[in-house]
């Protein structure tokens, strides 16, 4: 699943590690996100949108072959 | 923005690093003690060590301000579980029914030690298919 999470944390100046702390989770799965390495769990997806007041579909978008 | 303050609370490298090391120092105690024929100061240092370093991994997480396990940790382990099974079956499935069927031609001899290894193989899918069941019903 492709995702903006790298511009919206780096619009925000956080590193991976402060929102990883923010949201919950560990730096390594924020990383892990950033580069399309993970799909995170309807929760954290939840928390991320929360987190940068935006819905869940304005971050993660489905690959096109989905 | 936040400031993280490392040197107060437990990070997860020196979680990991903990864990780790105080379960390679409870097997180096264990081989020791067979190399040293010191066999139950060994099993000694390994069950303390094992059972020290089992506490933290599963304690630390949830005392510790810090986040130590997500769910990503989780569905790694889940899927090299996953992995694990499937190798094993196939294997399992593949070969152990051939060599039974060899054994009754009296083209080979299961052994004492091959027999273990296929009885506890099937202990631990017998075991699986529990806690499988257990994981669905609690889903």
């Amino acid at each position: 699943m492709q995702n903006d999470l790298p511009k919206r944390r780096e619009d925000e100046g956080l590193s991976q590690g402060e929102l990883a702390e923010a949201v919950g989770v560990t730096r390594q799965t924020i990383n892990a996100i950033e580069r399309n390495r993970y799909d995170p769990s309807l929760e954290l997806a939840f928390k991320l949108a929360a987190h940068f007041d935006c819905s869940i579909e304005d971050i993660f978008e489905p690959d096109q072959d989905n | 923005m936040t400031t993280t303050d490392t040197k107060s609370k437990l990070t997860r490298q020196r979680y990991r690093g903990i864990v780790y090391g105080i379960g390679g120092l409870a097997i180096l105690g264990l081989f020791a003690g067979f190399v040293l024929d010191q066999h139950f100061t060994g099993t000694l240092i390994y069950l303390i060590g094992v059972w020290i370093g089992g506490g933290i991994a599963v304690l630390a997480p949830a005392w510790s301000e810090a986040t130590l396990q997500d769910e990503r940790d989780w569905e790694l382990h889940n899927r090299a579980s996953g992995i694990l099974v499937g190798i094993t079956m196939v294997f399992g499935l593949s070969i152990l029914p051939a060599l039974y069927a060899l054994e009754a031609g009296s083209y080979i001899e299961i052994t004492g030690v091959v027999s273990g290894v296929i009885l506890t193989l099937s202990a631990l899918f017998l075991l699986y298919g529990v806690c499988f069941g257990i994981a669905k019903r609690r889903v």
